[in-house]
């Protein structure tokens, strides 16, 4: 087992290496799954296979079962040999066991031991292994709990985040079940590493539909064994409703459950550390959650943090077996915002004449209006602060909406805080004429100011403004730009056919391409080739009518067949013409 | 050189044998045949480049069946250096090879 260890050694430390943060569990089996994976196991069942699977998994959930008899029994007992396959094996032990009736337990060992040697299933293990938790401690079921180590190397890591066997999610959850059954059975801790039992977690809780009975079977095996066994307990920490504290709702509440929703109570809750997000400092310590009904809760407000995110790092404490029990948390502080020293003013462009500035206060609306014009600007200055603290604040969303009451057009800027943290919007008619589209009339004017961390956004009408653009660019109609009427049709241009040459040159040139023919022709007719030396043999005819029929083949084969077609007629003809070729030659040289 | 064609010329012209010089009518035809086919698809332009291909392929192919291997083992004046092959055996070799080009150029044009 020493390069076994020195691989687990290597191993576990990249774990630590690439766990550095922490794993947390993304999927269990909240309320609404459960009552699913109940009714599919509860469905009436129509064979032994599936008696099986209904009365262990719902007994692995909690609920419960039947009786049997003597031929049945004697059945069962024969099927546990070396001639039988270990899922039989499996099935019978488990079925006696199931109904209390006794069985050989080393016989049943080595049964199991010889066939596993055969079979190298991932299957057949993870059945061995549970075969092995019902057999009695008396043997020595060691060989087999080292199995659950080679199972675990052979699952695939996904992303870091699942871990499963490549034969999928049901064989998964079946080997979580069978490990920890063996483990509880015999009294070791199982060689699952704690990250390990997340990702498995993960996996397993992902699927949340049922096809069949045995991935029901087998996803409630998993979650029974999750939630309760002898060594690794993964617990999960749930907020009540979204993480989220404000003056009104100053205290946070937290539950703690197990992978199947139960809620656990037996627990202390623990806040090790709370940081803001955008400060990074830390504003609280080493505070426990109190327990209340089936809650635990903190008063965060008690400390009057700052609106804004905060990263809160929880543990959770009260057995060894706890896993997954330091959880990071991300709560949102909430306030309600107020706008003060809005100030509204007419600044000259020429600075001949002072500003004059009005002070409105929010909700009212100023009274009289404002102009804007080639000779005056229109400022419009504010400040935000917390309601509760007093605190300055710089939301997300500083909006300044101007609507022309006449036409619907509107126009939004953002108002930016200067180093004092005083919102300032300046409108100079001339640099802005563009986005108005230069259409002069009364616009009325809105401050709209929101953010994640305000319960109370604000949408204010805060004053009329009339502005107008120099004449000159004065458009006639204003177009609302609808970009919902139809567009153009596209008219589709079909591939243009390939130009190819006028007739008349395509024929003159192929008359000239046969011109060679006739020259050949009437060479050969000087030179004096003739066909006087044919003679009418047998073979020379039928060699000379292949030949032809080979011809043949080819024009047909250009029009109609392909290729195997082409070469089956080929090797039939070509064979012919071969052997009365070779007679006719043969019969040519011996004349010679 | 001018002598060697000059010398090229007047052994072209001696020769008597029907069979040579039928096959040598033949070659000129194939020749003529290939140069016409590459002069129009010059003059026509590079559009149907493809459909020039097989004649070329056939042209050129059928020219070195015939030219080099049947002429070459036909001529009686290379006898000693083709001691096995008979002019039937390279008759029959040349069938054999043409109804390969010619399946595999029907091939490519169909």
């Amino acid at each position: 087992a020493g390069p076994r260890l020195r691989l687990q050694a290597a191993f576990s430390f990249l774990l630590l290496l690439a766990g550095a943060q922490a794993l947390v569990p993304s999927h269990r089996l909240a309320a609404r799954d459960l009552a699913r994976l109940r009714a599919v196991l509860e469905r009436p069942f129509t064979d032994v296979r599936a008696a099986y699977f209904s009365i262990v998994g719902l007994s692995s959930l909690g609920v419960r079962v039947v009786t049997i008899s003597n031929e049945t029994r004697e059945l069962l007992l024969a099927a546990i040999s070396e001639d039988s396959s270990v899922t039989q094996i499996f099935h019978a032990v488990g079925a006696l066991s199931g109904f209390g009736l006794p069985l050989a337990s080393q016989e049943a060992l080595s049964a199991l031991t010889a066939r596993l040697s055969k079979e190298e299933s991932v299957l057949a293990t993870i059945q061995t292994l549970e075969t092995a938790s019902y057999l009695s401690q008396q043997a020595d079921l060691s060989s087999i709990v080292e199995e659950i180590e080679d199972l675990v190397a052979r699952l695939d890591d996904l992303g870091g985040v699942y871990l499963q066997f490549e034969e999928g999610i049901e064989t998964t959850a079946l080997f979580v079940a069978a490990a920890y059954k063996l483990s509880d059975h015999v009294g070791t801790e199982p060689a699952i590493k704690e990250d390990q039992v997340i990702q498995l977690m993960n996996a397993i809780f992902s699927k949340k539909n049922f096809e069949t009975l045995s991935e029901a079977f087998s996803v409630a095996r998993a979650a029974g064994s999750l939630s309760q066994n002898r060594f690794h307990l993964p617990i999960i920490v749930v907020p009540d409703g979204p993480a989220a504290v404000s003056h009104h709702q100053p205290v946070l509440r937290l539950q703690v459950t197990n992978v199947m929703s139960q809620i656990l109570t037996q627990v202390s809750v623990k806040l090790d550390q709370a940081k803001s997000v955008s400060s990074k400092a830390t504003v609280l310590q080493q505070l426990p959650f109190t327990l209340s009904g089936d809650f635990f809760e903190l008063n965060f407000m008690n400390v009057k943090p700052a609106s804004g995110y905060y990263d809160f790092s929880i543990s959770v404490d009260g057995d060894k077996r706890f896993i997954a029990n330091k959880v990071e948390l991300k709560v949102k502080v909430s306030t309600e915002v107020g706008i003060t020293n809005v100030d509204l003013s007419t600044v000259d462009k020429d600075q001949s004449i002072a500003p004059k500035t009005t002070r409105v206060a929010y909700p009212a609306k100023a009274k009289g209006s404002f102009t804007a014009d080639s000779h005056q600007n229109f400022a419009l200055s504010f400040q935000l602060i917390d309601v509760n603290s007093g605190a300055e604040l710089t939301p997300h969303q500083t909006f300044v909406r101007l609507h022309n009451q006449k036409t619907g057009q509107e126009v939004v800027f953002v108002a930016e805080p200067d180093s004092k943290n005083v919102y300032k919007f300046e409108l100079d008619t001339s640099e802005r004429k563009t986005e108005f589209d230069s259409a002069s009339g009364t616009y009325t004017l809105y401050l709209i100011i929101g953010d994640a961390t305000l319960e109370n956004p604000i949408l204010w009408n805060v004053a009329d403004v009339v502005i107008t653009f120099p004449e000159e660019d004065a458009p006639s109609t204003v177009q609302s730009k609808n970009l919902f009427v139809p567009k153009p049709e596209i008219q589709h241009l079909f591939r243009e056919p390939e130009k190819r040459p006028p007739t008349v040159v395509s024929n003159t040139f192929t008359a000239l391409v046969l011109s060679p023919l006739l020259l050949l022709l009437v060479l050969w007719i000087k030179i004096g080739a003739n066909i006087s030396n044919f003679s009418f043999a047998p073979s020379t005819i039928v060699f000379h009518m292949g030949h032809a029929a080979m011809l043949g083949l080819m024009y047909v084969y250009w029009t109609q067949l392909n290729m195997f077609q082409t070469l089956k007629y080929l090797a039939i003809l070509g064979g012919i013409t071969f052997l009365a070729g070779n007679r006719m030659l043969a019969q040519k040289a011996v004349k010679r | 050189d001018e002598a060697c064609v000059a010398v090229f010329f007047r052994r072209f012209l001696a020769l008597q044998q029907h069979h040579l010089r039928a096959l040598d009518a033949f070659l000129l035809y194939v020749l003529l045949t290939g140069a016409l086919q590459f002069g129009y698809c010059l003059g026509v332009g590079r559009l149907c480049f493809p459909l020039w291909l097989p004649p070329v392929l056939t042209g050129g192919s059928l020219f070195l069946c015939s030219a080099v291997c049947l002429r070459i083992q036909i001529n009686p004046q290379n006898k000693s250096e083709f001691q096995g092959i008979s002019p039937e055996r390279a008759f029959a070799d040349f069938l054999f090879a043409n109804t390969i080009l010619h399946l595999v150029v029907i091939n490519f044009v169909g």
